[in-house]
């Protein structure tokens, strides 16, 4: 006999092994790179530490004061260090934490913020188009009136914007709340759930929202 | 019954569309060349490496990037966002802003809108607001932006090749100014090239008070003035001509290109198409010339003539319309001229004849007494005030006494092999390349683009208009007015200053010029002057073998040898023989054959004991013992681009366009020419349809007239999923070109290039059939029937380019883009579907999803796909000639192999840092820029249709008017319809019964490409009517593309389109 009786097995047990070597590394690459994994949880720190708790949040800062192009252009830009100066020129003006600022707005000099939310180059974004026909700030960037320091809440995938565009009507809401991002159609889940189902259809029909799922919509 | 066979493959006997000398005689190579899928060699890799080498190293490569990819982890590199500090009023990150600017010319300025982002110009268009303008433009200004972000334009200031600083420099300059302003300008010599600038020749005159002794001379390479110097002498004043081509009925150009190659050709255009509409007051347009031309392509009769041989036949003109009687002219028909004399007298008052710049003064001014004659003085000819002559020619200048020469732009060391008897002891010069000129300077200032500089200029109609700066100089440049205000030793030195004063409005009225781009109310008053001069009497000289005509013209793509940097013109085809990245010696088919000479031979050319070598093109519809060259190619400095493309045809030119006396003698050697036009041959399919007059008059179909045979199918059995989304869509998107107003420029095609970031690829890739081009315009040839017998299609290589039949032709233009079928074939066959249908009627290309397959390409009947074949972005420019490209593996940038470069950035690329941030800034940023082993194609501009969408939308906020209404103006025009000239090209809401397209879809001319597959295209084509004269011995009921259809398809469709 030249070959031991436990050979026989020898093949299941390589084909089982290789299959679950296999599916190891299908499933970890699965995860690994998913945008779920990659973009969601992005938190990096920030030159300055700026709290988006306290100015959307406590003191109640409207989205559009400081990204003031949102409604125009495809980019929700990031606010000059003048405008930051418009109220810290009063408030905590001598605040150390504030340094940065002064001298940006001082000298012109860009402050490097560090670039959380992207979309890949390939995808033509545009907040304008969104923003101003009732889709909230917080369907995307989740609520920042809650968080310090900004943090990737949504993945982002192609999937995370086509759930939103084949049924426009489960996430659209009046376009005066669109930058409340704690406002709710009813005070508890279920009103919301209803009244959402009840209001959001007739608003796309109202407004004639295109449900847009064809390539030429982000894509060009 | 009709005979489809041709659709099927099928060999044809008469078959008549050509495109080449080389098809049409149907060589085996030919013909294998056409059944393969792609070119040859466009499938293979071709560089110093085996492919199993190749693969080898590839695979050692890829196991390093795995590594590199896992040790950084997945996370993309992080970015930074950088506000401003402080934000400035007015601006939105992220819009497109507009202004009015001015591209000047030597003999006006195509007003124009420039679209930045940013800060950066990307995009310039027609001036829409411009009085009668139509957003139209020329092909040169659309290539202009290019440019400006040439990574080999000049950049630094040096002296004696040494670099220097800027204020050295300028310090410099100002001791100039102080050592000529203490004498006087002894010794001062300035050469500048035309120019319409107000502000300028104010300067010229601060200059000229303030040196009195200081010289001033004028040179351009192409002489636009001619129109202006003949008109002068004919009325006895100093005016200039402008050509009502709108206001005439009958046009005669005497060796004309008013259509292609004369200044100002986009104005003509526009005119032109606009008198030339089907219908009562259509326009009759004869053209006499010998370079086949796109106005020889656009006339209803054309005379194949030498050039030489065009004065005497204006003048047997002349005699004939002032009833003098017939004046033979050497081999024309007397009934040509008595026919043409006689139409152009019936239309007394409404007629035109136009002489070309390339020809003489005797021209020009038999021209004035026939139009004189004819009563077209005041009509169709407008006399305007000449723009004031700026210096002596530069003929009279031989450098005795010269102490300091300063050469403002142009190129004289290479367009004149020009230099002074005496050498002067500095020569100082301001340039936008480093050049021929400026490798002999000793003194070089790097100059500005039109979009850095603050400027005025003249129009051709008068009007004066603001050049605004879109952007600072980039490289710390001067503009030329800055440089005259400081060798003046002017206080005042900034450039806007210099043209606020020259215009010396009040801030308000500025303010408003600056927005509109023009100054209103500017135009001069037309001046009512009288034929003064003397009509005069000129020799025949008749060109033969042994002494050949030379046309020296002015090249479509790189004007002068301005633009022989200029990648996009440098691979623009030529309108008429579609060559691309070359000049060649064109010549007729009995010269050729006369003289022994083919396609390809290396000649000598010899004129009055100067020579020069260029290889031979046998051009159909040349005329005899006539040999064009086209001006402007063999630089020798001209960047990494233009170096060495083509021969100088220069060093034979002495300052007349039109010269006998040449010999020629083959070299033995043979060249590669890049010609674009085998490609995607239509192999005798009714691609472009054509009628007379008379026919539209009838009513005539044009889709029924040639296509009531086909497959009779009326409801496929799969439905299209199109015809269900189309219910819910806002819009439905098409297209008409209008076959009859396009002149083939070639306009659209670098608009096109400019809006979408389309790639240049090189003459190597050229040849492989690699160009990327989304909008190409196909020239077909037709001839009549009865002059070729059906053997003839058979001969071989050799012998093809010696047919009879291909002196006498008839040139057809057609735009030919992505027809974006309704049930498209390319979307059945992608395995990925990357290419699929939009709701809106858009056959789409996702590019992230195509992996390359090239089925797509392979199954669409109209060949308007591309492929990148390689990054294109990324090669390095010193390799745009072949015949090897770069990989990663074999080269270096900066010293550094690309392989270690890519390690430490993937975004790279074989291209040195500095000239990487320029090709990013030249890039639209609303267009992907597509990277190796995509598909790409023409996608109706859908960044611009997303744009108005969306800004109609954010408009419409809590409301319904989503919509984009022709009738509200928010419909958006297309690159290359806003572009054209003529007006040719109409994109629309189809499912808007009153929007333009879909009325003109409405017309009998309407017709579909290859409308027998059933891919049913959503652009759709306008046949061309022709305007012929019945009286004229070339006549014919219908056009020579009619008339071959008729032969090969049983004679059917003039019945049909009649029932």
């Amino acid at each position: 006999m030249i070959f031991p009786k436990w050979t026989n097995w020898l093949p299941l047990v390589l084909g089982l092994g290789a299959a679950l070597a296999g599916g190891g590394v299908v499933a970890g690459v699965t995860i690994y790179l998913t945008p779920k994994y990659t973009r969601a949880g992005y938190q990096p720190v920030q030159p300055v530490p700026f709290s988006h708790r306290i100015h959307a949040g406590q003191l109640g800062v409207d989205c559009r004061y400081c990204h003031n192009g949102v409604e125009r252009s495809w980019f929700a830009n990031l606010p000059g260090a003048s405008t930051c100066m418009n109220c810290h020129n009063q408030v905590l003006k001598d605040d150390t934490r504030l340094q940065i600022v002064r001298d940006s707005a001082a000298n012109n000099t860009p402050i490097p913020w560090v670039q959380i939310h992207k979309v890949p180059d390939y995808v033509y974004f545009n907040h304008s188009v969104h923003v101003d026909r009732g889709i909230s700030c917080v369907e995307c960037h989740g609520r920042v009136d809650q968080m310090d320091e900004v943090k990737h809440a949504k993945s982002f995938s192609m999937s995370f914007c086509l759930d939103c565009h084949r049924d426009p009507a489960a996430h659209i809401r009046p376009p005066d709340k669109v930058t409340s991002l704690g406002w709710q159609w009813g005070t508890n889940a279920a009103q919301t759930a209803e009244l959402q189902e009840a209001n959001g259809p007739k608003l796309v029909q109202a407004w004639k929202v295109e449900s847009l799922q064809s390539c030429s919509a982000c894509h060009r | 019954m009709k005979n489809l066979n041709h659709i099927s493959g099928a060999p044809v006997t008469g078959r008549r569309y050509w495109r080449s000398l080389d098809e049409l005689a149907e060589t085996p190579e030919f013909k294998d060349w056409l059944h393969r899928e792609f070119p040859q060699g466009a499938s293979e890799l071709e560089d110093g490496q085996s492919r199993r080498n190749f693969l080898k190293i590839m695979s050692a490569a890829f196991a390093f990037a795995g590594v590199a990819v896992m040790g950084s982890g997945c996370r993309r590199p992080e970015e930074a966002l950088v506000p401003y500090g402080r934000q400035p009023e007015n601006y939105t990150y992220g819009t497109a802003e507009y202004f009015a600017t001015a591209m000047p010319t030597r003999t006006g300025a195509v007003p124009l809108v420039a679209k930045s982002y940013e800060g950066r110009p990307v995009k310039v268009e027609g001036n829409a607001l411009f009085p009668n303008g139509n957003g139209g433009t020329d092909r040169y200004a659309q290539a202009s932006i290019l440019d400006l972000y040439d990574p080999d334009r000049a950049r630094q200031f040096t002296q004696a090749g040494k670099k220097i600083s800027r204020d050295e420099a300028l310090a410099a300059l100002g001791t100039l100014s102080a050592k000529f302003a203490a004498n006087q300008g002894e010794g001062l010599v300035l050469l500048a090239e035309s120019s319409t600038s107000p502000s300028r020749a104010r300067l010229q005159k601060l200059i000229a008070d303030k040196f009195p002794k200081a010289q001033w001379f004028t040179s351009d390479a192409i002489d636009s003035a001619i129109h202006q110097r003949a008109a002068t002498q004919a009325f006895g004043q100093p005016v200039r001509p402008v050509f009502n081509f709108d206001q005439a009925r009958v046009i005669v150009a005497l060796d004309a290109d008013f259509l292609g190659g004369e200044d100002d050709a986009h104005n003509h255009i526009r005119k032109f198409s606009q008198s030339r509409k089907p219908g009562e007051t259509m326009n009759r347009l004869y053209a006499v010339e010998s370079l086949f031309t796109l106005t020889g392509a656009a006339a209803d009769h054309r005379l194949r003539v030498a050039a030489s041989l065009v004065a005497p036949l204006a003048q047997a003109l002349l005699n004939a319309v002032t009833g003098g009687g017939a004046v033979a002219v050497p081999g024309i028909d007397p009934k040509w001229i008595a026919a043409c004399a006689k139409d152009l007298a019936d239309n007394h008052g409404n007629s035109l004849v136009v002489a070309g710049q390339r020809q003489p003064l005797e021209v020009h001014l038999l021209a004035y007494a026939i139009n004189s004659a004819l009563g077209a003085i005041g009509k169709t000819v407008t006399l305007l005030p000449a723009i004031p002559a700026m210096g002596a020619d530069l003929k009279n200048f031989d450098g005795t006494g010269t102490d300091t020469l300063v050469i403002l732009g142009g190129n004289p060391v290479y367009h004149l092999n020009w230099a002074p008897k005496t050498k002067p002891a500095t020569v100082v010069r301001l340039g936008y390349y480093n050049d021929e000129t400026a490798l002999k300077s000793d003194w070089v200032f790097p100059g500005t683009h039109y979009l850095e500089s603050w400027g005025d200029a003249v129009t051709s109609e008068g009007i004066t208009v603001p050049v605004q700066p879109l952007i600072q100089p980039l490289f710390g440049g001067l503009t030329e007015l800055e440089f005259l205000a400081r060798l003046a030793g002017e206080a005042v030195t900034n450039p806007h200053d210099i043209v606020r004063a020259t215009f010396g409005v009040s801030e308000e009225a500025w303010k408003k010029i600056l927005f509109q781009g023009f100054a209103a109310g500017s135009a001069p008053a037309a001046i009512t002057a009288k034929f003064s001069g003397t009509a005069p009497t000129v020799k025949t000289v008749t060109p033969s073998a042994s002494s050949l005509e030379v046309v020296f013209y002015r090249d479509a793509k790189v004007d002068d040898g301005r633009l022989a940097n200029n990648g996009w013109m440098q691979e623009l085809p030529d309108p008429i023989t579609k060559m691309t990245w070359d000049n060649a010696v064109l010549v007729s088919r009995k010269t050729a054959s006369e003289l022994g000479v083919a396609n390809g031979d290396i000649v000598e050319i010899s004129l009055k004991g100067r020579t020069v070598s260029g290889p031979i093109w046998v051009q159909p519809g040349m005329a005899d013992y006539s040999l064009g060259l086209a001006l402007g190619y063999g630089r020798e400095n001209a960047g990494r681009v233009g170096t060495g493309v083509g021969f100088n045809a220069y060093k034979i030119f002495s300052g007349s366009y039109v010269e006998t006396g040449a010999t020629i003698r083959k070299t033995g050697g043979t060249y590669t020419l890049a010609c674009t036009q085998h490609h995607w041959s239509m192999e005798g399919r009714p691609a472009v349809r054509e009628g007379n007059l008379e026919q539209f008059a009838q009513d005539f179909d044009f889709t029924k007239g040639y296509s009531e045979a086909a497959p009779p199918i009326v409801q496929s059995l799969y439905p299209n999923p199109l015809d269900e989304a189309k219910k819910t869509a806002l819009h439905q998107w098409g297209m008409t070109i209008d076959l009859n107003a396009c002149v083939g420029c070639g306009t659209c095609v670098v608009a096109c290039q400019s809006e979408n970031n389309i790639p240049i690829v090189g003459k190597d890739q050229v040849s492989r059939g690699r160009e990327m081009h989304w909008l190409r315009i196909d020239r077909y040839f037709t001839t009549e029937p009865s002059r070729r017998k059906p053997a003839d299609a058979f001969q071989t290589d050799e012998n093809q380019q010696f047919e009879q039949w291909i002196d006498d032709v008839q040139a057809v233009n057609q735009p030919m883009l992505c027809q974006m079928c309704e049930s498209a074939p390319c979307e059945s066959v992608c395995p990925v579907n990357a290419t699929v249908h939009d709701q809106e009627g858009l056959n789409v290309m996702a590019y992230n999803r195509c992996i390359g397959t090239r089925y797509c390409s392979n199954n669409c009947p109209y060949k308007v796909r591309r492929f990148n074949y390689l990054d294109y972005n990324k090669r390095p420019l010193t390799e745009l000639k072949g015949p090897f490209y770069s990989t990663t593996l074999t080269h270096k940038t900066d010293g550094q192999w690309d392989l270690l470069r890519w390690w430490n950035d993937p975004n790279s690329g074989m291209r040195t840092e500095d000239e990487w941030d320029l090709i990013k800034l030249s890039k639209n940023p609303d267009v992907t820029v597509r990277m190796r082993g995509v598909m790409e194609k023409c996608t109706y501009c859908t960044q611009r249709i997303e744009q108005a969408k969306i800004s109609q939308k954010a408009k419409a906020g809590a409301s319904d008017n989503v919509r984009l209404k022709e009738s509200e103006k928010t419909v958006p025009k297309t690159a290359c319809q806003q572009a054209c000239p003529a007006g040719a090209i109409v994109f629309g809401d189809v499912s808007d019964p009153d929007s333009q397209v879909a009325q003109l879809k409405l017309q009998k001319r309407n017709y579909s490409v290859l409308e027998e597959l059933l891919t049913k295209p959503r652009t759709t084509y306008l046949a061309r009517i022709r305007n012929p004269n019945p009286d004229m011995p070339d006549y014919r009921n219908w056009p020579y593309s009619h008339d071959e259809y008729e032969q090969l398809n049983g004679g059917t469709a003039e019945k049909k389109g009649n029932s």
